[in-house]
């Protein structure tokens, strides 16, 4: 379980995290979401100790991080991987962090294997890919079985592979009862392994419910409605106090409803009806959505 | 601003780890982080061929002295090498904690040991009991190449050795207290090796062609007191100030490196 109450963090003029409060529950794939410089990452930090809130806290497990005397077996965390000495080896580094909090060597060994980097653990560090010191960081988040888990982009540099074993890996973890935040650029990815998405802006909670609601609008469910009488169906769902956009001459889009309102109001009225269906969108269009406004690097598409 | 808090929950079923325990396990971690890069071997290698090349020569300088001269001890004839080797030493002792900061690795560290000052004493413990340890073994086994090189013109005199232990002992101890904690105020490898290096060797004697004043600011400088301890021979100091000016610096460094590491962020 993950608790944080009122986290703040201030760099000079710049807000980086701005009272955000949200918990993380066991049992649950939580995705964290937001644009580039939104504060995804110091927030994990500063949920590790690694970075001093301004004010506010975060328990993992319901305490601070910093005080636990076996952290790696209360909260493992993959931030980014090329946070390694290059010329250590693989082996060495998770011997060191099993060294810390009193883990049994075999361990490493079940890691390093659960992670398929027995061919790679002797070697320096230097030479792995990205995919590779990811497998390594998250072996490390393993090493000590925790019931709390945080990886921080953990697909980046990931082969097809090595996707698909993340994937299930972050689904067993919390089938398991454990609690995993994890942070992603990938929608689709998001989409398919969360079950609860956290979204943040500018260091604000923008959004906090499951990822269904979120693709759902957030409650906002929209329909569109082909009909030959749109002048009609549009005065009619106006006068209902609904929002209606009109998307051509023949389509109508209506927010706040379901498909069966609008049927059943189109038969009321004996308007013929052409197409009639609820909107799903994309956790990017959602997400896009959420984020507008909030993204805090903006690029400049150039006119030729 | 204020904190919110928030009631922990209670749990028993979290085995008891004592301070001590945690304090040796991360000695543990420590010592394995530090013989696992091959730097280490590299500072070693260099403090090796300085005090065992410095020694060799020191022999063969006693072999070529008139015979009717009174045969010195080797211990004596050879404690100015550590002046030289030190700078390896302490380079060891520095980037034992700045190599943390170029790599990012001090975020998984402080993953690990959370609680930064068990982090700080028991890498402090670890790196300054590898460096003097490395010192005295080196310094002594250059006092037996000299004895060896030197055909009988030095003496192995037990009567000596423990000072001559003791001193090598109390210079790279200090020193390397010293480099570890600017290591943890500066986090970067080469302004602690400059910091270093500036005021171990450079400062201390340049300082002294100048005027009272710089001189007496070169007396509180911690090269002064290795100088004075290793050669006997700077002007005002005694062993007793030498002691106290690597104290301080050692206490001083120490301090401002745990300030920085408890009230900062980990890795900026």
């Amino acid at each position: 379980m993950i608790e944080v109450r009122g986290l703040t963090k201030r760099y000079g003029d710049i807000l980086a995290v701005d009272d955000l409060s949200f918990d993380v529950e066991p049992g649950k794939v939580t995705g964290f979401l937001g644009p580039n410089g939104a504060g995804k990452s110091t927030t994990m930090r500063m949920m590790l100790g690694l970075d001093r809130p301004t004010s506010g806290q975060a328990l993992i497990n319901g305490r601070p991080f910093a005080t636990f005397a076996e952290p790696l077996r209360e909260a493992g965390a993959l931030l980014d991987p090329s946070f390694m000495h290059p010329g250590r080896t693989g082996r060495n580094h998770l011997r060191i962090a099993a060294k810390t909090n009193g883990i049994p060597m075999r361990r490493v060994q079940e890691v390093i294997e659960q992670a398929g980097l027995a061919g790679a653990s002797g070697r320096p560090v230097r030479g792995y890919s990205l995919g590779m010191r990811q497998r390594l960081g998250i072996a490390a988040a393993l090493l000590g079985e925790p019931r709390v888990l945080l990886f921080d982009e953990p697909i980046n540099g990931l082969d097809l592979d090595g996707v698909l074993w993340i994937r299930d890996l972050l689904r067993q973890l919390a089938d398991e009862g454990r609690t995993v935040l994890v942070s992603s650029h990938l929608m689709s990815e998001v989409q398919q392994t969360a079950d609860r998405l956290l979204v943040i802006g500018r260091g604000r909670l923008i959004a906090d419910a499951t990822t269904q609601d979120i693709l759902n609008g957030l409650g906002n469910r929209q329909v569109r409605v082909r009909t030959p009488q749109p002048d009609l169906m549009f005065s009619r769902l106006t006068e209902q106090g609904l929002t209606v956009e009109r998307v051509d001459p023949h389509e109508l889009k209506v927010g706040n409803s379901t498909a069966e309102d609008i049927g059943n109001l189109a038969h009321t009225l004996n308007v013929a009806v052409h197409h009639l269906s609820e909107v799903h969108q994309s956790l990017e269009d959602a997400y896009l959505e959420l984020t507008n406004g909030s993204v805090e690097h903006h690029s400049r598409k150039d006119m030729p | 601003m204020t904190a919110t808090t928030i009631a922990p929950d209670p749990d028993d079923l979290r085995p008891n780890v004592s301070l001590g325990q945690t304090f040796a396990r991360t000695c543990a971690a420590e010592w394995t982080r530090l013989w696992s890069v091959k730097a280490t071997w590299w500072f070693l290698a260099a403090a090796a061929f300085v005090m065992l090349g410095l020694g060799t020569i020191a022999g063969f300088e006693s072999a070529a002295r008139p015979a009717e001269l009174p045969s010195q001890p080797a211990w004596t004839e050879v404690r100015f090498i550590a002046l030289p080797a030190q700078i390896a030493l302490f380079g060891l002792a520095a980037i034992s904690v700045t190599a943390d900061y170029a790599t990012g690795g001090i975020v998984a560290a402080l993953q690990w040991t959370p609680r930064r000052t068990v982090l700080l004493f028991a890498r402090l413990l670890v790196t300054v009991a590898t460096a003097t340890g490395a010192g005295v073994v080196l310094a002594v086994m250059a006092a037996l190449t000299a004895f060896a090189t030197a055909n009988s013109a030095l003496t192995l005199q037990f009567n000596e050795f423990p000072g001559f232990v003791g001193t090598v002992a109390v210079v790279f101890a200090a020193g390397a207290t010293i480099a570890a904690g600017v290591g943890f105020v500066l986090r970067n490898t080469a302004g602690a090796l400059v910091s270093l290096f500036v005021l171990m060797l450079v400062l201390p004697q340049v300082l002294r062609q100048f005027g009272t004043f710089a001189s007496a600011i070169a007396e509180i400088l911690p090269g002064s007191g290795t100088i004075f301890l290793i050669t006997r021979q700077v002007p005002g100091m005694t062993t007793a100030s030498s002691v106290a000016v690597l104290f301080a610096w050692g206490i001083g460094a120490l301090l401002l490196g745990w300030l920085r590491l408890q009230r900062t962020d980990a890795h900026r």
